[in-house]
């Protein structure tokens, strides 16, 4: 167990430092000079690029340069916004609240949601129930978040005036949570359907019944925790996921998360903004998923005691 | 989708023929999923025929008018026709879905090919870089491509298709392990094969059925990511007629005039419901074990 | 036998619907005494699995019953409604199935497993339930009740587990165990300890047992009443004495006549001669000889601390002549699939020798490798997966032949055509693809593949072990006339020890990565030396009622001896110290 969870630290870590390699190659691989497509928004002679250059590190070979960032990283600090010249690190972790907040709440209902709708069409496998649920998990699926959203939006803010249009609020959180939650549980549904006919399809659960055990207790005990193995396993993907659709809809719902931070980070060509961005959204993604991973040794003893 | 990772083991020997249509239409999703895709092609080939307008033209009609009998979807804030835009739209849905899922296959094939025949080392080091950067999340991926690139619909496409290569090495690499762990490829080896002789005539034959169906369901993940990256202003610019693109100049117009925002979205939706149902179809018809549940 | 309680009349068990419409079973009746045991035998499709999960209202969901009636205790099962026969089931009527791997839930531990159907069925407190369930555990021979209560079915082994599956059948004293292939996934010596414990339990609790099986040894050890099916459809039944010395169906007697027999070439050194002047062995030189193969897996982890992996081979020798058959005989691990492998190099070992006729394997390059492929071919076990499914036959006959210029164009199709006829097939089957085959003659066509170019050594890994008997004997004659107008060599990989005895000129017999012995089949296997070969042999079921042989004792492996092997007589190698066990 200890084992197993050491190695998935080591993969973390491993994947973290790709992130800071890769971060430190993006802005080399832009055609043309960095500098100046950063700075095309404004008046600069050739003296404040050449300055900016020198600070940015960038008239060094490439391996000081990623000397410099490793260095700079381990004191924390990601270098300073183009726009607004703040400190990177401090602008997404002002922003990283709200991005958060969303997230799981989007979680929770996918998971609420989408995991017994799941669940229940696999039980039912092959009757209307199971194609019902399925036609509507395959539409969910099919449909664009910031669709879905604009949807939400204008039935529920604009006809019926039940929620606020925008805005950082409790109220505001309903409805990008409601779309993200629901095109994740679209998702999961699917996942979840397929994972469970898996177990059911297994000789335990045959065995199961021919133990003579009342069927909630061959559903819940046997099926449902032998089927939460797969299932959590994938959550991990599905957090990835989630938080991919979180920055189209932050946008569509203004909610001021990292999300719409980065895309305006791309529109500005802020690019020590999105170096921090890139790091920092990979670095989440992979805390969760060694968090999911350690959850799901938890639940299967052939990794608990392996 | 991780949905789609599951390795197609393609229904013994069924040799691409005439019979692979007939028993496509014969799945329900499968001939949904066709006559949708069918209809989408044809939209954009003769959407010079079909559209009333020019998509671009501005006041081809009055500002913002509801839906009409000469304006069927209405028309947008600068007057120009939304069912016209909306026909003109399937080329470019189209252009993305072929281009993206052409870059992130054929790289995502080669790359999950190598390793997965490699072995060893080779194989060590391709996955762990492709571990890491599918954990980045394809969205990062694409955002850090268009920093690199600039914004624009192309680049939009070109930073999807490398997105998703990560997720076409996977699928392909534990096809081909699967494949190769199977007593037919080392069977092969045992007649004498050579690298050439088993990748191609052996392992290939049986990992594309499988990469037919991701690359299928890979259509609508392109399309849903092109639209998405041209509503946040990233893809497809003014004034092309892109769906995405389309709704994202809907949205402050949305209690003024919902038809703006509802066909666009409709379109999208009906067209990656279309790839997604042609790709369970597909999979269906490809792998009986499936049929099954 | 004492008046019956369970009474099967008109069963009928359908799939599917409309065109699809299939009888598995039609018109099955039997009865089943108390005390007895009554086993169901059948190849495969022949309906014997479905008819007995149909009694339990455990059939798979494509399968329906028609007809039929099932009466236990004054109560037709068929018609029961789900409620009381769920009562039923798990207490007076238990089953065991086949995969004791997979029939244990993974993720609860064996003591809740145990526990839950006494709770159920007998209103235990959990305190009851556990003290019963430690019991059985005792009873199995699992010991340690404690610990074992504690543990995860992947802590043990397949045949602890179908330990713990026994211990839950008969926890509740059923009246009727139904025992589907119960001991078919697992290895020869642990299957006679899981039948002798089924014996046992069966004269405690007085439990009816249907055992259903396609092994007629199990059968002729186990029961006391046989139904023999075939296609669905009742053939014959009969007491078991009855059915193997006056079987009176013509199915039947072929059945029994397809049984390779333990005994059957006791007195002959040569396998059984199937042409008129077969090909003599050449003792001159040998066409293949490893020496000091040794092969580890795993064991080397990114953290340095692991464990020390498996050690498959260990200091392995062979040598196989030109015309001779060498059995490598063993149970599942002992290392005989992969000696196999190792000597085509099919996989690296990590030190020893390998010639194939004069050629030293281990020390070609690649080009020089493929060559020497042409010597020496190999049949695979699983006829279903060993051909590529997306070439034809012919594609794949072809193939070794192309790759090494033998043939091309008319001559290639013409020899192609040859090969098929040689094996039994015919010539359009050619274009077709493996999946319209059966399992037998995807046998043949793996068999024409490796005959092509002409091999002098055919290594054949279990060739017949996923095939029914009536096919198994087909293939092996196959085998053996190939051999015998041909002059090749086999090194036959089989766990089957009638079927070795019928094969080969010499045996090794494997265990845990060491040869333990070896010598000439005759020699080998009428006076084995080792604890290890005489285990293994008396473990095989006898397919004659007549001769049933005693309770074995539990072996050991740990303490056997495992070599060196040293000469005690010509050609007959024993692990040092086995003499003195």
């Amino acid at each position: 167990m200890l084992r197993y969870i050491a190695q998935r630290l080591a993969a973390a870590a491993v994947t973290i430092w790709v992130a800071t390699v890769a971060v430190t190659l993006l802005i080399h691989a832009v055609p043309g000079d960095p500098v100046r497509i950063m700075y095309a928004k404004f008046q600069s002679t050739p003296e404040q690029l050449e300055a900016v250059r020198t600070s940015l590190g960038l008239d060094q070979p490439i391996h000081v340069q990623y000397a410099m960032y490793l260095g700079r990283l381990v004191e924390g600090d990601l270098g300073r916004t183009i726009v607004g010249d703040q400190p990177v690190l401090d602008v997404l972790l002002a922003r990283f609240p709200a991005t958060l907040t969303l997230a799981v709440a989007s979680l929770a209902i996918a998971i609420l949601v989408g995991m017994p709708l799941g669940f229940l069409a696999a039980y039912k496998r092959g009757t209307w129930v199971d194609i019902g649920a399925m036609l509507v998990a395959i539409v969910g699926v099919s449909m664009p978040h910031f669709w879905l959203g604009l949807l939400l939006l204008f039935f529920f803010a604009l006809q019926l005036g039940w929620l606020p249009v925008a805005g950082s609020g409790i109220a505001n959180l309903v409805l990008p949570a409601l779309t993200l939650g629901l095109a994740n549980a679209a998702v999961l549904a699917r996942l979840t359907r397929s994972a469970m006919i898996d177990i059911f399809d297994q000789d335990f659960v045959r065995t199961a019944q021919a133990k003579g055990l009342p069927k909630t207790v061959v559903l819940y005990r046997h099926a449902l925790r032998a089927g939460l193995v797969p299932i959590v396993s994938m959550l991990g993907l599905q957090f990835a996921y989630l938080m991919g659709g979180a920055i189209v809809v932050e946008n569509v719902f203004a909610w001021n998360g990292v999300g719409r931070l980065a895309i305006e980070a791309v529109f500005a060509r802020d690019y020590p903004l999105i170096q921090g961005f890139i790091l920092f959204f990979a670095s989440i993604v992979v805390i969760v998923s060694v968090i999911i991973d350690v959850l799901y040794a938890f639940l299967d003893p052939r990794i608990r005691y392996g | 989708m991780a949905s789609a990772a599951e390795p197609v083991h393609a229904a013994a020997g069924t040799p691409a023929s005439r019979s692979f249509l007939g028993a496509l239409l014969r799945t329900p999703s499968g001939a949904v999923g066709l006559v949708v895709v069918a209809v989408l092609v044809l939209a954009a080939v003769l959407a010079g025929v079909i559209a009333p307008y020019d998509p671009l033209r501005m006041a081809a009609g009055p500002r913002l008018a509801p839906p009409s009998w000469a304006h069927w979807f209405g028309t947008d804030d600068f007057g120009r026709d939304v069912f016209s835009r909306i026909v003109y739209g399937a080329r470019l849905t189209l252009q993305i879905g072929v281009i993206a899922v052409g870059i992130s296959l054929t790289s995502g094939l080669l790359l999950g090919l190598v390793a997965g025949y490699a072995s060893g080392w080779t194989e060590r080091v391709l996955m762990r870089l492709v571990d890491v950067l599918f954990s980045f999340t394809e969205i990062v991926i694409a955002l850090a491509c268009l920093a690199i690139l600039g914004i624009g619909l192309t680049n939009a496409m070109i930073a999807i298709g490398i997105a998703s290569i990560p997720f076409y090495a996977r699928i392909t690499h534990s096809v081909v392990l699967v494949e190769r762990n199977k007593p037919y490829f080392e069977a092969a080896v045992a007649g004498g094969a050579g690298h050439l002789r088993l990748i191609f005539r052996h392992l290939l034959p049986n990992v594309v059925p499988t990469l037919i169906v991701v690359g299928t369901l890979g259509v609508s993940t392109a399309v849903l990511a092109a639209a998405g990256l041209s509503f946040l202003g990233l893809g497809a610019q003014p004034p092309q007629p892109e769906w995405g693109f389309m709704l994202s100049s809907s949205r402050d117009l949305i209690s003024r005039a919902p038809w703006m925002m509802i066909f666009p979205g409709v379109a999208i939706a009906i067209t990656v419901l279309g790839f997604n149902l042609l790709g369970d179809g597909v999979r269906e018809v490809l792998d009986p074990r499936q049929r099954q549940r | 036998m004492s008046k019956s309680l369970l009474e099967v009349r008109d069963l009928d068990v359908v799939f599917g619907a409309g065109r699809h419409r299939q009888h598995a079973v039609e018109g099955l009746s039997y009865t089943l005494g108390k005390g007895e045991t009554l086993a169901i035998v059948g190849e495969s499709g022949s309906g014997k699995s479905v008819s007995s999960l149909a009694l339990l209202g455990l059939l798979p969901r494509a399968a329906r019953i028609e007809r039929g009636t099932a009466h236990f205790d004054g109560e037709d099962l068929l018609a029961l409604p789900e409620e009381p026969l769920r009562r039923l089931r798990g207490d007076r009527l238990t089953m065991i199935f086949q995969e004791p791997m997979t029939s244990l839930n993974p993720v609860l531990t064996i003591g809740r497993q145990l526990t839950e159907g006494l709770v159920e069925h007998r209103g235990m407190s959990e305190a009851a339930a556990e003290a019963r369930a430690g019991e059985m555990i005792e009873l199995v021979g699992l010991g340690d009740p404690a610990r074992r209560l504690a543990q995860y079915p992947h802590e043990l082994s397949g045949g602890m587990r179908q330990r713990v599956m026994i211990a839950m059948a008969m926890a509740s004293e059923p009246d009727i165990l139904i025992a589907d292939e119960p001991t078919t996934a697992l290895d020869v010596t642990v299957q006679a300890q899981i039948l002798d414990l089924m014996r046992d339990l069966k004269a405690r609790f007085k439990t009816s047992i249907i055992l259903i099986t396609h092994d007629m040894g199990v059968v002729a050890e186990m029961a006391d009443r046989v139904v023999v099916m075939h296609r669905g459809r009742k053939v014959e039944e009969g007491s078991v004495g009855e059915i193997f010395a006056r079987p009176r169906q013509a199915y039947t007697r072929d059945l029994l006549a397809a049984v390779p027999r333990l005994g059957a070439y006791a007195g002959t050194a040569a396998p059984r001669t199937v042409v008129d002047s077969p090909a003599e062995v050449d003792r001159r030189a040998p066409v293949l000889r490893a020496r000091g193969l040794r092969k580890r897996f795993g064991g080397r982890s990114w953290f340095g601390r692991g464990d020390a992996g498996v050690l498959a081979l260990d200091d392995v020798a062979l040598e196989l002549h030109p015309g001779e058959t060498l059995a490598l005989v063993g149970e599942s691990g002992s290392g005989k699939s992969t000696a196999g492998r190792a000597v085509l190099r099919l996989l690296d070992v990590d030190a020893g020798e390998i010639e194939v006729d004069g050629i030293a394997i281990r020390e070609l390059g690649r080009a020089g490798l493929r060559r020497a492929r042409r010597q020496m071919q190999m049949i695979f076990q699983d006829p279903f997966a060993s051909l590529n499914p997306r070439l034809t036959v012919g594609a794949l006959v072809a193939e070794p032949m192309l790759i090494h210029g033998i043939a091309r164009g008319r001559e290639l199709a013409d020899r192609i055509e040859g090969l098929f006829h040689r094996v039994g097939l015919e010539s359009d089957h050619i274009r077709r693809y493996p999946h319209e085959f059966s399992g037998g003659q995807r046998q043949r066509v793996a068999i024409a593949r490796a005959l092509g170019v002409g091999p002098k050594v055919i290594v054949a890994d279990e060739p017949t072990s996923a095939l029914d008997v009536s096919v198994q004997a087909q293939v092996l004659e196959l085998l053996l006339e190939l051999q015998q107008s041909l002059g090749l060599a086999y090194l036959f990989i089989s766990h089957d020890m009638a079927v070795v005895e019928e094969m080969s000129h010499r045996v090794a017999v494997m265990q845990q990565g060491r040869i333990v012995e070896t010598g000439p089949r005759p020699v080998v296997l009428n006076d084995p030396r080792h604890v290890y070969t005489r285990a293994l042999l008396a473990a095989v079921p006898i397919a004659d009622p007549t001769r049933r042989r005693g309770v074995l004792p539990r072996l050991d492996t740990a303490a056997m001896p495992r070599g060196p092997l040293t000469e005690i007589a010509p050609g007959h190698l024993v692990a040092a110290g086995a003499e003195a066990a």
